[in-house]
């Protein structure tokens, strides 16, 4: 046994040990929230239970099973419940029935013994829409203009509205969204000069006219608008749910229909993948607990560059600073232990720093220089994706200080001395050969600001993050970069959806895949950067002395 | 009758008078120079001169100064913390001490080779041209000539003119010492100083560095430190030796290698010292 | 053994080799001056034997100068000794080529003692006899200068030749006169000619050695200098 602990085998089982298990916890995060996540997007079997209550009442659920659990049967004793005998537990199965028309919950428990026949009805369909939910139960009939048609028009009747739709969408985010911004615009532009005194009666009428023009504009799309909406208001899809009630949806607000009960895997599959991509280019529908979360994604990305791109030259300067030209006094130290400690300051703290100075002090007094027409109503004086990436940037900053000088420490003196002697000034060094060895330090600092400020949310929920954002902070109306704006943030959608949505329940699925999504493009963006990172050390690698 | 008087090998041609040299014959003249690092005193009342076009070799143990004396000739010692020096160290009748005087621009005049091969993690070409680029040199065509002349000059032009644009890295630890020597010489300095050029190359790398720094003598005044003091004897012209920041002997070469004056040079040339 | 300060270099390998090679050399020296009184009595003595067995012991001679040759040849390879270390093998090497010319001489004065001489013709012997003392007095001389390379007697050694080639000329002189007064004994007369002037070459090659042992202590070249400039080294 001491020979044992003398072979140095103890150590080498303890420290693999210690890989080991983080190995299983990363992996385990992994496949945990691949597995909930992904299985949401995977079409699921349409079931319809025939139950027969307790009072010998008949009833009909159609639904998806989404969850079964067991539960002790003394839980249900109150509920008089006669039970097979000497059976301790009991099966009960969460069913998402849809149809909030016609019950006010989405999904509803059913005790397993109660039901007396499960089929899987080929018929069966689910319908997505863009209101209300899914809705559960068999096509009756479809209504084309007014007249009933055969079922088999179905799929081209809902691409039919599917174009208009996006011709709709076109119109109002592109066209209309463009008339608005160049409205308001026009509005402040008036404003300014107004407060400037220099609104003369014919600048008054030149705005006047152009305004008249964007409305007339306006009117035209509106009127093609509503030709669309005619359009996609003529059929109407009759459903028969689960208790026999007809339902008529109208087709405008079907997104699609499927007999989930007719897939085969094959066709499972597209369609899983397809909900991937819908989920990731789509926007969020119905408070968030369905459709995608591209507006998410996009904000999450464009703050984490900004950051990174705020936050990079900075910490490098810094760096350069501390380890180059700082004399190596004890005010140098204290400097680099306050950077240090910086990093340990909790992040909600920098959003309190961030809101009182960035968005009050700073983006207050740039409103009142520069954008003295919108107030009362603030541009830079609130929340904004410019604020939160200022935030972040300073939140990293120490992380790139430190990684950057740990570079700039490792460069031999060798590499120094020989641009000096070649009569290289000490900045020419600098710019010419230190910086470029130490690019790869450089790099692991970002990447390690990135990984940080990617995962935050705690921060920007006061610096910028909202709900729900009407417009992304980039778009075709000039200047194209719109600073200003809040964004939508994963981080803070999966709080979001996953806390506060009306639905928990159905909103869990949603939960785990943002928070997969999350984690992927934290990956996806570390490895861009640890991509560069390994080609700049292969160009700078040192020689091993 | 037909007098033939052979070649002496003792008294080269250019057999110079170290303590009477005109100026024209003088590279650098080094007075009265101190140098103290904190209290230490690492150069006491250090005086010589270097006599241009040839090669000028410090020996000694080590921490005698050599290294320190060298480095006082382009102002390295700068670079180093708590660092005093008093004297004047004379190039062109300039004392290079003199406040006025562009410490980048001294040592454009005066290159330097360190001890181990320090190219810089670029292509050959870049390296080469390192120099002229901070000097300002953009012309493609002068870069390309500066590149083959100094790599002639460094006889590394045969071994790397199919790859200049490779990275100097791949080198090998003789051929990146002669770069980093035609990287010093691309500039066309005055002075070369040449500190302990060949103590991390092996022994074939260091003849061929030799015999390059017998070559580049025709062109630069070469000073050079070493711990070899074979490779003293073989290149050097004059030989100075140095002991515990005293300059002890300095003479030529051949004389010091076989009749030196001094006790101490005897005891640490033939491998007394200590 | 002071000049040669031995002991003090870092390499103990380094002393032994020097060491070696010097001990060699004097034990070549001790060789050399045995072999040449020996020759010497041998003629005085008319003593075959003697003389047989000095021609028997050239061999030993020609065996330590390629032994101390070939050790000089090592350390050089070896060692690239400078300064004084590199003066003392130059010298060595040079004075083994000496001492074993000397040895060749006192071969051919042991010839002498194998031809059949008259009773008349000791006289010659006699004579021979005196300048032979002088000169293994000198070798002896040059080489106990040589084992404590000691220049001073290194340089009264090198005046005092003079005296040696006085003694041979007026030798030269009087065999001379023999051989005119006697013509049927030239062919002794000869024999004894070459004898005296083997011991002439004795004494030059002994001053040699007292210049290599100058040129190692004062690192000075007196080969070819006055006897003012070389006293002047003093």
């Amino acid at each position: 046994m001491n020979k044992w602990f003398k072979s140095g085998s103890p150590w080498i089982w303890l420290s693999a040990g210690g890989v080991s298990i983080s190995l299983i916890s990363v992996l385990g995060l992994l496949w945990l929230i691949a597995s909930r996540g992904l299985s949401y997007f995977w079409p699921s079997e349409l079931y319809q239970f025939n139950l027969t209550d307790e009072a010998g009442a008949k009833q009909v659920v159609i639904g998806e099973i989404y969850d079964r659990e067991h539960i002790p049967v003394s839980q249900l004793a109150h509920l008089n419940l006669t039970l097979p005998e000497g059976q301790e537990t009991l099966e009960r199965l969460l069913i998402k029935t849809g149809n909030r028309e016609l019950v006010s919950l989405d999904f509803r428990w059913i005790l397993s013994t109660n039901i007396t026949q499960t089929t899987k009805p080929e018929t069966l369909a689910v319908v997505e829409r863009r209101t209300n939910g899914n809705f559960y139960g068999f096509i009756d009939h479809i209504v084309l203009d007014g007249v009933e048609v055969a079922q088999d028009r179905l799929p081209e009747l809902v691409e039919r509205v599917e174009q208009f739709q996006a011709e709709i969408d076109s119109l109002q985010k592109s066209d209309i969204g463009a008339i608005n911004y160049q409205l308001e615009r026009l509005r402040l532009k008036a404003r300014k000069h107004q407060l400037q005194g220099e609104l003369t009666p014919e600048l008054q009428q030149s705005i006047d006219d152009e305004v008249a023009k964007l409305e007339s504009d306006y009117r035209t799309l509106e009127k093609e608008l509503m030709v669309f909406r005619d359009k996609i208001a003529r059929d109407q899809l009759v459903m028969r749910a689960m208790d026999g009630q007809l339902v008529t949806i109208n087709f405008e607000n079907i997104l699609k229909v499927s007999f989930n009960n007719q897939l085969g895997v094959f066709e499972k599959t597209k369609i899983f993948f397809s909900q991937i991509g819908a989920f990731i280019v789509d926007d969020p529908r119905e408070a968030n607990t369905e459709g995608g979360v591209f507006p998410a994604i996009f904000g999450t990305v464009l703050m984490v560059l900004l950051m990174t791109v705020i936050v990079s030259p900075f910490g490098v300067i810094a760096a350069i600073y501390l380890h180059e030209y700082a004399g190596k006094n004890s005010l140098t130290k204290l400097l680099r232990i306050a950077v240090i400690n910086l990093a340990g300051v909790p992040s909600i703290v920098y959003g309190v720093f961030g809101l009182g100075f960035f968005v009050y002090m700073v983006g207050g007094s740039l409103d009142q220089i520069f954008y003295p027409e919108t107030l009362p109503s603030p541009t830079f004086g609130t929340p904004g994706v410019l604020w939160s990436a200022i935030t972040l940037a300073i939140l990293t900053l120490p992380v790139v200080i430190v990684s950057t000088e740990e570079g700039l420490s490792r460069i031999p003196s060798a590499m120094r001395h020989g641009s000096l002697a070649l009569g290289a000034t000490k900045a020419e060094t600098l710019w010419r050969i230190i910086l470029p060895i130490a690019s790869p330090a450089i790099m692991t600092g970002i990447i390690l600001a990135i990984a940080r400020a990617a995962g935050e949310v705690a921060p920007l929920m006061l610096v910028g993050v909202v709900k729900m954002a009407p417009n992304l902070p980039l778009d075709g109306n000039f200047p194209f970069l719109h600073l200003e704006r809040k964004f939508m943030h994963l981080g803070f959608h999966i709080y979001d959806v996953g806390f506060q949505s009306p639905n928990v329940e159905a909103a869990r699925p949603l939960v785990y895949a943002t928070a997969l999504l999350l984690v992927s493009i934290i990956v996806a963006l570390n490895m861009t950067a640890v991509t560069i990172r390994n080609r700049l050390r292969e160009k700078y690698k040192m020689l091993e002395h | 009758m037909i007098s033939v008087t052979p070649t002496a090998l003792s008294d080269s041609p250019n057999k110079l008078d170290l303590n009477n040299l005109s100026p024209e014959q003088v590279a650098l003249n080094i007075n009265n120079l101190n140098l103290h690092y904190g209290n230490k005193q690492a150069l006491q009342n250090i005086s010589m001169a270097i006599p241009k076009g040839q090669v000028t070799a410090f020996i000694g143990p080590s921490g005698c100064g050599k290294s320190t004396l060298l480095r006082c000739i382009n102002r390295m010692n700068d670079l180093v913390d708590n660092c005093k020096i008093t004297g004047e160290i004379n190039l062109h009748g300039t004392n290079i001490y003199d406040k006025h005087v562009d410490v980048a621009e001294l040592r454009r005049k005066v290159g330097m080779v360190f001890q181990r091969p320090n190219p810089f993690p670029k292509t050959i070409y870049e390296n080469v041209i390192y120099g002229l680029r901070i000097m300002g040199e953009n012309n493609r065509r002068v870069l390309d000539d500066a590149v083959e002349k100094s790599l002639r000059s460094a006889a590394l032009w045969n071994e790397v003119k199919d790859r200049l644009h490779e990275s100097a890295l791949g080198l090998s630890g003789g051929q990146q010492q002669r770069l980093v020597i035609a990287r010093a010489i691309a500039i066309q300095p005055e002075v070369l100083l040449l500190d302990e050029p060949t103590s991390a190359l092996d022994p074939i790398s260091t003849l061929t560095i030799e015999e390059l720094i017998n070559d580049l003598k025709k062109e630069f005044t070469v000073v050079i430190v070493t711990h070899n003091m074979q490779q003293a004897a073989r290149v050097s012209d004059q030989t100075a030796f140095m002991y515990m920041g005293d300059l002890i002997e300095y003479s030529d070469t051949n004389t010091l290698f076989t009749t030196p004056m001094k006790k101490k040079t005897e005891d640490y040339i033939t491998g007394r010292y200590g | 053994m002071d000049n040669l300060h031995m002991g003090r270099h870092i390499s103990g390998q380094f002393n032994e080799d020097l060491e070696r090679v010097i001990n060699n050399v004097m034990h070549m020296g001790g060789l050399v001056e045995k072999q040449l009184s020996d020759a010497l009595a041998a003629v005085g003595n008319n003593d075959e034997e003697l003389a047989r067995e000095v021609l028997n012991n050239d061999y030993q001679i020609n065996a330590y100068e390629v032994s101390i040759d070939d050790e000089c040849t090592r350390i050089i390879a070896k060692r690239q000794p400078a300064a004084g270390d590199l003066r003392l093998i130059m010298a060595i090497v040079k004075t083994i080529a000496d001492l074993e010319r000397i040895g060749d001489e006192a071969e051919k004065i042991a010839q002498v003692a194998l031809e059949s001489f008259s009773s008349k013709q000791q006289d010659l012997l006699l004579n021979l006899d005196n300048l032979g003392r002088k000169v293994l007095e000198f070798l002896q001389a040059t080489l106990d200068a040589f084992t404590r390379m000691d220049v001073d007697t290194a340089i009264n050694i090198h005046q005092t030749d003079d005296s040696i080639n006085r003694e041979y000329e007026a030798l030269m002189r009087q065999l001379m006169t023999y051989m005119m007064e006697d013509p049927r004994s030239i062919p002794q007369i000869m024999t004894v000619i070459w004898s005296a002037r083997a011991l002439e070459r004795i004494g030059d090659r002994s001053q040699n050695i007292c210049e290599y042992i100058i040129y190692f202590v004062k690192g000075k070249v007196v080969r070819h200098t006055t006897a003012e400039d070389m006293k002047k080294l003093k």
